[in-house]
């Protein structure tokens, strides 16, 4: 089945490519959208089976390509009202790499060799850099050329951490770059070169996870890329880095560096919420806020897992809700430029006047981001504290609620501010756009899954969450 | 004679470092080709000959000619010729490479076990060192360009240190090398030419908060 949606998937995107009509394009996107969700059917249908023998439906993957397909189907609805009165000479572009990532990703998700997962990610630079460049502005230019290095120098680092590994699993009865082989191999490996590999990869795929060290090049591209773009670069494809970390993490976890991963991981945690609450306290960019917003998520995802315990499910559940909230809020900035025409914090304000349905997504967005209930992310969050507090780690719980609080200031303000205040420069409201409220209706269900996932959390997804951290150590 | 390659690649690696004219980065980079050419042709004696054919041909044809062509290109077309006047004169620039190679030495030395070729080790780690450093104390975006050929160099020795065993691995290292060097150095000829004033990357760092 995988082939079968792997070879759709191409014919589709360069069908979109090759027809170049825009009622087609609609069609095809329709098409592929069914066939996406088909396929994510058909993978929960034969959970735990492996087809052409790199990829396998386990849990793990499973809940991200839930996610990753109804995020997908509200980013093509957006998608067709970005391009509502613009330009549409690359509208077929858009749309043909679009369906690549999304594809490209689900890929990456199901992946359990090394170097398959590799080669997806390096499709997803490919594919996402065309949507980042999509504007085609010095800005956009600048934002792509960082992407693409520094994704490529990253993916490099990864390759030669997957190479370490080779080097040390090579002679313990190896027999592949699976993650099940490696997690065999690697238990009589040795640690110096699990290390190595460990912290290669790790920096390699911390460009795709939006985490410290190597977090710069997702914020550009958030804050350049179309706003749907914008929302599954923040979501999808961070979770997609995170799948590949956690793999490896589980992987190594039985053998003796399994502390140290845990430190490596506290650490990047840790500063990523630092350089997240810094660069937040003087953002001026409304769509940059945000992809400082998911690098301090993703620390907290990365204390989490460094913590262990509960930590495990937290992070997992953190990023199933983090996705629904950061995607309607970057649906969202990409209906706000359309009323004020910018993205510049200074220029924004009376939002509440101009688009009221917005604006109320943006507040209760900027309230399920910061994790006050009753957000789904609170659970999660309370939850890391709580491992944090049992495993006696209290200067790590204080720093990171210190550095939240900075967070939760700093983006409060700016989102208050959009909301209800004068704007502090004159605004250009000439070409604003009228948006009708029911456009918002995919942001106000996104927003309340989260909302319900404080109080209730599906027993499915309980049980995937549990299957897919099974093999940790307790 | 494969010590005596592994060498002279090594010294590409030092002049690399001290080198300030462009043409000499790209004629540097096309010996560096062939000399992974002969490596691998000498190196990998039990890999299946499908194989051997595909990476002998793209380090001769993608990382001798193609990439090359591509970097002369580029310096033609925006007339730049020399590095970055602020760029780390020369002389320090030697240091550093050289102690680049004895931090590899060491390094390759703690590491190395019966499964890697300690000689290999030693020299992918030192062109990792270099490209890393050509990238961090230059300032046009062609440096750094040259940069990531460079460390896209050590991944390729990084694969032959683990000899024949990994021939599907070393195919998908150069996979890697087409797909995104060609399209950085698209980009590079097509737009941020056009696009900018200077190819500096001084000019790339507009994105604020």
């Amino acid at each position: 089945m995988i082939l079968y949606y792997f070879i759709i998937a191409a014919v589709l995107s360069i069908a979109t490519l090759t027809l170049k009509k825009k009622a087609v394009t609609g069609v095809i996107m329709a098409v592929f959208l069914s066939v996406q969700l088909a396929f994510t059917v058909y993978a929960c249908i034969h959970k735990g089976e492996t087809e052409l023998g790199y990829f396998q439906f386990d849990s793990l993957g499973l809940i991200f390509l839930i996610v990753l397909t109804i995020v997908a189907s509200a980013t093509v609805y957006h998608g067709f009202k970005y391009f509502k009165n613009r330009i549409t000479r690359r509208f077929f572009y858009y749309h043909a790499a679009l369906i690549g990532l999304i594809t490209a990703i689900s890929g990456a998700y199901l992946a359990n060799e090394a170097t398959v997962v590799w080669i997806m990610v390096e499709a997803t630079t490919l594919t996402a850099s065309v949507l980042i460049y999509h504007e085609k502005t010095k800005y956009s230019l600048e934002a792509t050329w960082k992407y693409i290095f520094l994704c490529s120098t990253g993916i490099a680092f990864a390759y030669m951490g997957i190479l370490f590994l080779s080097m040390t699993l090579n002679g313990e009865g190896f027999q592949g770059l699976t993650f099940a082989s490696i997690a065999q191999a690697a238990l009589h490996a040795d640690p110096l070169y699990l290390k190595i590999a460990f912290v290669f990869i790790f920096i390699g795929y911390s460009t795709k996870m939006e985490i410290f060290p190597m977090h710069t090049v997702a914020i550009d591209a958030n804050s350049v890329a179309p706003s749907p773009v914008g929302a599954l670069i923040s979501t999808a494809m961070v979770n997609m880095g995170f799948v590949i970390v956690f793999r490896l993490y589980l992987a190594l976890s039985a053998t003796s560096i399994f502390d140290w991963m845990n430190h490596i991981l506290i650490i990047s945690g840790v500063l990523s919420i630092l350089v997240a609450a810094g660069y937040m306290l003087k953002a001026k960019h409304n769509k940059r806020m945000l992809a400082y917003s998911s690098l301090e998520n993703m620390g907290m995802v990365a204390i989490a897992l460094g913590v262990g315990g509960v930590g495990y499910y937290a992070a997992i559940l953190l990023l199933v809700a983090h996705s629904f909230v950061k995607s309607s809020l970057f649906f969202q900035m990409g209906q706000l430029y359309r009323v004020l025409n910018t993205m510049k914090l200074d220029n924004s304000g009376n939002y509440m006047k101009l688009h009221p349905a917005g604006a109320l997504v943006l507040i209760i967005g900027m309230f399920s981001i910061l994790a006050i209930p009753p957000s789904g992310l609170f659970v999660s969050e309370y939850l890391i504290f709580r491992s944090l507090i049992f495993n006696d780690n209290w200067i790590v719980m204080i720093i990171t609620l210190m550095l939240l609080f900075c967070v939760l200031y700093a983006m409060s303000v700016r989102i208050m501010h959009i909301v209800f205040s004068e704007p502090r420069t004159q605004m250009n409201l000439a070409v604003s756009e009228k948006i009708h409220p029911a456009e918002t209706i995919t942001q106000f269900v996104f927003l309340a899954v989260v909302l319900i996932m404080c109080f209730y959390r599906p027993l499915a997804l309980d049980q995937l969450i549990y299957e897919s951290i099974a093999f940790l150590p307790k | 004679m494969l010590n005596f390659l592994i060498v002279i690649f090594a010294v590409t690696l030092i002049y690399i470092s001290v080198a300030e004219r462009f043409r000499a980065y790209a004629k540097l980079i096309a010996a560096q080709g062939i000399l992974l050419m002969g490596i691998a042709l000498l190196e990998l004696k039990e890999v299946n000959t499908a194989n051997l054919v595909f990476i002998v041909a793209e380090t001769l044809i993608f990382k001798t000619i193609v990439v090359p062509y591509l970097l002369f290109k580029i310096i033609g077309r925006t007339g730049i010729y020399k590095v970055h006047a602020k760029a780390l004169p020369g002389f320090y620039s030697l240091i550093l490479s050289l102690l680049a190679l004895v931090l590899s030495i060491i390094m390759a030395n703690a590491l190395v076990n019966q499964y890697i070729d300690g000689v290999y080790l030693t020299i992918a780690l030192f062109t990792l060192f270099t490209g890393v450093l050509l990238i961090v104390t230059h300032k046009l975006l062609l440096s750094h360009m040259i940069g990531f050929l460079v460390i896209e160099n050590a991944v390729f020795m990084f694969s032959m240190a683990l000899g024949n065993e990994m021939a599907m691995l070393i195919n998908i290292g150069i996979l890697l090398d087409i797909f995104v060097s060609v399209l950085i150095i698209s980009i590079l000829i097509n737009q941020i030419g056009s696009k900018l004033n200077k190819m500096e990357a001084e000019s790339l760092n507009t994105l604020k908060n």
